[in-house]
């Protein structure tokens, strides 16, 4: 009897608790409601957790008024002619949901695509593609890391078949330290690169127990602790004129970027210049010389979110940025850097199918078109929007077709010279 | 195929405790299914090194195969009458069994950063545990080889993967005896103790700094790359955030393998006591990782000052206490690899240690020129605390990644 007691003393406690975790965790998962005003505040958030989870992004495409605005760090340059601003002051049918952060690439947004796929079938979306992602050696690890979602990996495992599509994701997180952090994870990562079906004991951890769990933590936790970013648009609106009038706007843009710009000749935000160039600036003086975006893979990463995009039936704008000219010119970035990248971009859209490119970047020496170096500003983002304007007049598609080549995943494409693929950038112009 | 890495999760002590309810059980009743613990840590130690671990399980087996034999024929040599105790028969043997450690840890040196296919878990624990025998039976403390006694030893499973690192008499005299039952249920308190404990540290502020903190913040420096040497607030961040990580992962993990220790009857000894309590660099060094800093003391710097002093080769005692430190941390800062920031972490514990050693002989020499308060006790603690966080940035490899982009 004595040893009865001692015993609970001991482990008594141990068994309370595991059983209270067990069931709060083990609960199905539900998805409880988020009120508007949080699915606002997230759409512009560019919070991790945001990007990270699940539940607040399908609750807000559900919905139906919200588009996918997929890009990077130009996504935090919230100025009055930034896309959520515009959309917010002129009452149009959408709200962008922005979703990316600095160090985001085509790999984390594939991953964080097909977390969310019921909920953007037969959608539309705008992917801003920067070409500085296109470095030879592709996604950072530690980037990748920072926004390395379990829960859209386990979406991914559960849903995983043999193409070359899932073999090649699973290949390329198997790259990262990420893949290797649960090794039940790791194991089915393994088994899906070899193009092996899981176990079912795989099956059952990853949907039942880890999925599970994860999805729980999602409900529970990723509606707090979202940044509040509802006063940069609020601030941004209040400097619209209450019509929309291209002429006028291009106006008022060249007028606020000129007053933002005194401290520099690059027409670079005085602030950014103050803060991140004029220290360093002597330094950077041609820097830039050896810069190249023509190699790696990242290519095929990107192949992974456009067969998503085929998966989904979405139909896509994709926007090509330029970089500030006079910056490129000081760092001597060489012109055929930017122009080799989209030539080989868009031969990748566009054999595929995806026929709706803004490209920008030749616009990178007009006037306060960029609000730093490579993330657009002012005039550039309402040029941007001459385009997101009538694309986005309906934000649904009814049938589409894309012709996806599995080439796209292979080094050869990784390796192949811009000169060496067709150019299809003509077209361009005529289909815009 | 179940791959279970120790300690990776909360459900592996789940697994594990299932493993050990007969243990337990036993041990309540006074005793020891010798049969059931070797299984069980067999099942253990299977789960570790299968799957897609497996060239590692291949490189464990050949490993203990090699280090028994290293061991049998030394202690065969030592306890042969009228055993010549050679120093030269002695290197050798130390040399044998360090051997498999050397050749793994310099492979990625030569090969192009690939690890090498020898290599598993917790090599270099093992090695320690060896080495530690070797040293002891030149001295005659350890009589005889127990071959299955060695192998409870060296495969001791819930010490295998990072210690800490027990000794051979020590655990020995544990696994021969059977604790009553009232030793054995403080043992049980003790022990969940340790694994409760070790999950505040490990699964919650070890996530909190490592996951949660550390990224967000090696991010924001990562942006200010571009200043003088990469220096910047996010980067003083780092080395704090890292420091707590390095800490409360480590010493949770130790937490978990001592507790563990404890419900299958055996005293491990503790790794961690309350290190950034430390009032000076050499106090850190009795309090941080414990089993290793005490492994080096005894079987490197005592063993390098015993011989230098008996061959006379140096005279001077501070000169030998110094380069006694200097020797001790550069191999322990290549045993961690051979790269700058492990080497440059080495010489700047030596560094410390010296000058500890200096300002101690200065403060002896000159009595009552220094207060000695309650005050100038907390100076030292905050003083030494920041000196081992910024030994932990040039550990964390992070300086290598803001300066050179290598990671």
């Amino acid at each position: 009897m004595k040893l009865g007691r001692k015993l609970w003393q001991i482990f008594g406690p141990l068994i309370v608790a595991a059983v209270a975790i067990l069931i709060i965790m083990l609960l199905p998962a539900n998805s409880r409601p988020v009120s508007k005003d949080t699915l606002y505040k997230a759409s512009n958030s560019l919070s991790a957790n945001v990007l990270k989870g699940e539940e607040l992004k399908n609750q807000a495409f559900s919905s139906g008024n919200y588009v996918p605005f997929i890009g990077s760090s130009e996504l935090s340059r919230i100025d009055p002619f930034h896309p959520s601003v515009l959309a917010e002051k002129y009452d149009r049918g959408y709200t962008p949901f922005l979703l990316g952060a600095p160090g985001t690439q085509s790999l984390t947004h594939f991953f964080s695509v097909q977390g969310m796929s019921q909920s953007l079938k037969h959608k539309k979306a705008v992917v801003i593609i920067s070409p500085q992602w296109f470095v030879r050696r592709g996604a950072r690890p530690n980037m990748f890391g920072f926004y390395y979602s379990p829960l859209q990996a386990t979406s991914f495992l559960e849903g995983a078949k043999d193409n070359e599509t899932d073999r090649y994701a699973a290949y390329r997180l198997l790259q990262m330290p990420s893949g290797k952090s649960d090794t039940v994870v790791h194991s089915a990562l393994l088994q899906v690169a070899a193009g092996l079906p899981l176990t079912d004991f795989q099956k059952f951890y990853l949907k039942n127990i880890k999925g599970n769990i994860l999805k729980n933590q999602d409900n529970f936790f990723s509606r707090f602790s979202i940044r509040d970013r509802n006063n940069a648009i609020t601030s941004g609106e209040e400097r619209l004129p209450s019509d929309y009038n291209f002429t006028v706007l291009d106006d008022l843009a060249t007028q606020l970027g000129k007053g933002e710009t005194k401290s520099n000749d690059f027409e670079i935000k005085d602030s950014f210049y103050k803060r991140q160039l004029k220290p360093v600036e002597a330094k950077l003086q041609n820097s830039q010389t050896h810069f190249n975006y023509e190699f790696g893979p990242e290519y095929s990463d990107f192949q992974l979110l456009l067969s998503e995009f085929n998966r989904l039936h979405m139909k896509v704008l994709f926007v090509i940025p330029p970089v500030n000219q006079r910056w490129a010119d000081y760092t001597g970035l060489p012109n055929t850097t930017l122009q080799n990248f989209d030539r080989k971009i868009t031969y990748q859209l566009r054999s595929q199918g995806f026929n709706n490119i803004r490209d920008m970047s030749a616009d990178g020496a007009q006037d306060y078109f960029m609000q730093d170096t490579i993330h657009l500003g002012w005039r550039g983002w309402l040029d941007m929007d001459q385009s997101v304007r009538p694309f986005l007049k309906h934000t649904t598609v009814k049938s589409i077709h894309y012709k996806m080549d599995d080439h796209f995943y292979t080094k050869s494409w990784q390796q192949a010279p811009a000169s060496s693929v067709p150019d299809l950038i003509a077209n361009s112009e005529a289909n815009q | 195929m179940i791959n279970l890495q120790p300690y990776e999760n909360p459900q592996y002590f789940f697994y594990l405790l299932i493993g050990l309810l007969p243990i337990i059980i036993g041990m309540l009743y006074q005793k020891r299914f010798r049969w059931y613990e070797s299984l069980f840590s067999l099942v253990f130690l299977f789960l570790i090194f299968d799957g897609s671990k497996i060239s590692q399980g291949i490189a464990i087996i050949g490993y203990t195969v090699y280090e028994t034999l290293v061991t049998w024929w030394y202690c065969h040599y030592r306890t042969k009458e009228n055993s010549k105790n050679k120093t030269g028969v002695f290197i050798l043997a130390v040399f044998l069994a360090i051997l498999p450690l050397i050749f793994v840890k310099f492979t990625p040196l030569f090969v192009d950063g690939k690890a090498s296919i020898f290599g598993f878990l917790g090599i270099s624990y093992l090695t320690f545990k060896v080495a530690g025998m070797i040293m002891e039976m030149r001295d005659g403390s350890i009589k005889e080889f127990h071959l299955v006694k060695f192998l409870q030893f060296l495969l001791f499973f819930p010490t295998i993967s990072s210690g800490p690192i027990d000794r051979y008499r020590r655990f020995i005299k544990d696994y021969d005896r059977v604790p009553t039952q009232e030793q054995y249920l403080g043992l049980l308190q003790k022990g969940v103790h340790n694994i409760m404990l070790g999950f505040f540290y490990k699964f919650v502020l070890g996530y909190f700094f490592g996951t949660v903190l550390l990224p967000n913040i090696e991010h924001l420096a990562m942006l200010s790359r571009h200043n003088f040497l990469g220096l910047s607030w996010p980067l003083v961040g780092v080395m704090y955030t890292y420091s707590m990580y390095l800490f409360f992962d480590f010493a949770g993990y130790s937490l978990f393998a001592v507790g563990i220790s404890y419900m299958m009857g055996i005293e491990t000894p503790i790794n961690f006591n309350k290190p950034f309590l430390s009032w000076n660099i050499k106090e850190f060094w009795n309090r941080w990782h414990m089993t290793l800093s005490f492994w080096f003391r005894d079987y490197i710097y005592m063993r390098f000052v015993f011989f230098m002093m008996k061959h006379k080769i140096i005279k001077s005692r501070i000169t030998l206490a110094n380069l006694g430190y200097l020797v001790l941390f550069l191999i322990m800062g290549i045993w961690h690899g051979e790269t700058w920031f492990y080497i440059v972490y080495g010489i700047f514990h030596a560094s410390v240690m010296i000058l500890t050693d200096a300002w101690i002989r200065y403060k002896r020499k000159h009595k009552g020129w220094f207060p000695s308060n309650k005050f100038t006790h907390v100076m030292s603690v905050v003083l030494t605390f920041h000196v081992v966080c910024f030994s932990f940035l040039i550990f964390s490899g992070f300086l290598n990644q803001l300066w050179f982009g290598i990671r």
